[in-house]
């Protein structure tokens, strides 16, 4: 009797499933009405190991050939028996991959459309008696109204759209995009592209950071900040030519940036240009804002530097 | 064996929050990095240096009680931005973990599994692979 009147219940809150993902494509003028990503690697999953396989074929797919049980280790938490969402983005970064989050259908198959598999987490049970699972979303057919999904021991499992949008719908459509650095998203927000690329900066891998930095600066020609994070990165990498080159692009893109200036000074101090530094120093001083305390502290320890190792008479 | 066990635990906790530290000394000393600066835009109310560093044991610690070992957590935590992980500090205890679904249903209740299977026929779940729905 309980179990019906939660059936019952059940229908009338959740009774018309698949609109949002039907409309995704409909309103979309440019989306074709089927795809298919070509080349991803089908991983069954052993049991509880959905996310570890799920990350290991977008990898793959991404260049990167990993099996699950490599990923094992980075990706699964023991007691919770499964993987949390921060561990999949962590772990993609710690392969130097950007980890782009994907909100609802029409993000999820611009990028199918555009080639690539998207990571969806699906809650395959009720909110009140949650079964979360991990699976990589891989294509899609408008008129026979079905998603493709390599998923769980399936591969190419066919979804119908109401099916889909109902269990995508209660991990309120969490996806995520697994991407070479030089790639971008069919249409990327400069701030999660920045913020994505601020996690490769995280997880120590420059190389692939300065990438992403680059593919931004290329991206967004106007963007200052694109060209910090790769002054940044190159810095990082012990490129100072490079670094300076970048800050230099970054003051002249933004004269107000405190932090652009101050960066170019150390670097510039770093390879023997004192001079230089000094003078870019004291410009990121008077600009002022919320990191005036480094900034002088970087002026005092140039003036330091400056006036310390010269030879001539103390006093 | 468990003191000591313990004791180098400790140790290592002393050390990696010594490397925290220095290292946010050496940002200090010269370099502005590009998470400060992209958190000069829109940074979250309230999100201090300190609580970012909190946040980020809080997680971690977490993490080793759900079965992660210490070196992994650290590595785990270490490559979330500061938003990241304080989206994630909130709610540690209560986060989706995707695992399949499928083999833990298997051992549930008779009434759970009736109304599961009554829900997959009519498409509002997918968690039994044998229903197939259109």
């Amino acid at each position: 009797m309980a179990a019906l009147l939660i059936v019952v219940f059940s229908v009338i809150l959740a009774g018309c499933g698949g609109v949002a993902v039907r409309e995704a494509l409909d309103q979309s003028e440019r989306l074709p009405g089927q795809a298919a990503v070509a080349a991803v690697p089908f991983y069954p999953q052993e049991e509880l190991q959905c996310g570890p396989a799920a990350l290991a074929m977008v990898l793959s797919w991404s260049g990167l050939p990993v099996q699950p049980g490599d990923l094992a280790g980075e990706v699964y938490t023991p007691h919770l028996q499964g993987s949390l969402q921060s561990a999949l983005v962590a772990s993609a970064r710690r392969h130097s991959r950007i980890a782009y989050p994907i909100n609802g259908p029409e993000e999820l198959f611009a990028e199918v459309a555009a080639g690539r598999p998207v990571i969806v987490l699906l809650n395959l049970a009720f909110s009140w008696y949650p079964r979360y699972h991990y699976a990589v979303v891989i294509g899609y057919d408008r008129p026979a109204e079905t998603v493709i999904l390599h998923s769980g021991t399936r591969s190419g499992e066919r979804l119908s759209f109401r099916v889909f949008d109902n269990i995508w719908a209660r991990s309120e459509y969490w996806g995520l995009l697994v991407l070479p650095p030089d790639q971008m998203p069919v249409a990327p927000d400069e701030k999660a592209w920045l913020a994505a690329v601020v996690g490769l900066e995280r997880a120590e891998q420059w190389q692939a950071a300065a990438v992403a930095y680059q593919a931004a600066a290329g991206r967004w020609p106007r963007s200052a900040l694109s060209r910090i994070g790769l002054g940044n990165s190159r810095y990082a990498l012990d490129d100072s030519a490079g670094a300076i080159e970048a800050f230099r692009e970054a003051v002249r893109l933004d004269p107000a940036s405190a932090i652009a200036y101050n960066n170019l000074a150390q670097v510039l101090a770093e390879t023997g240009r004192i001079d230089e530094g000094l003078a870019a120093a004291r410009r990121a001083v008077e600009l002022g804002g919320p990191h005036q305390d480094s900034c002088r502290r970087t002026l005092a320890e140039l003036l330091e530097q400056h006036s310390g190792p010269r030879p001539g008479p103390t006093r | 064996m468990l003191r000591k066990m313990t004791k180098s635990i400790s140790l290592f906790m002393i050390i990696s929050f010594l490397a925290c530290n220095l290292a946010a000394d050496a940002a200090r000393a010269g370099m502005i990095g590009t998470e400060t600066a992209l958190q000069a835009i829109g940074r979250e109310e309230g999100l201090s240096i300190v609580t970012a560093f909190l946040e980020r044991e809080d997680v971690r610690q977490a993490m080793t009680r759900q079965g992660v070992d210490v070196l992994e957590a650290q590595k785990r935590v270490a490559a979330l931005s500061e938003a990241e992980l304080h989206r994630i500090a909130q709610q540690i205890d209560q986060l989706p973990a995707g695992g399949d679904g499928v083999g833990t249903v298997v051992g549930a209740l008779l009434l759970v599994f009736l109304v599961l299977l009554v829900t997959d026929i009519l498409g509002l779940t997918h968690v039994y692979p044998f229903v197939t729905r259109r």
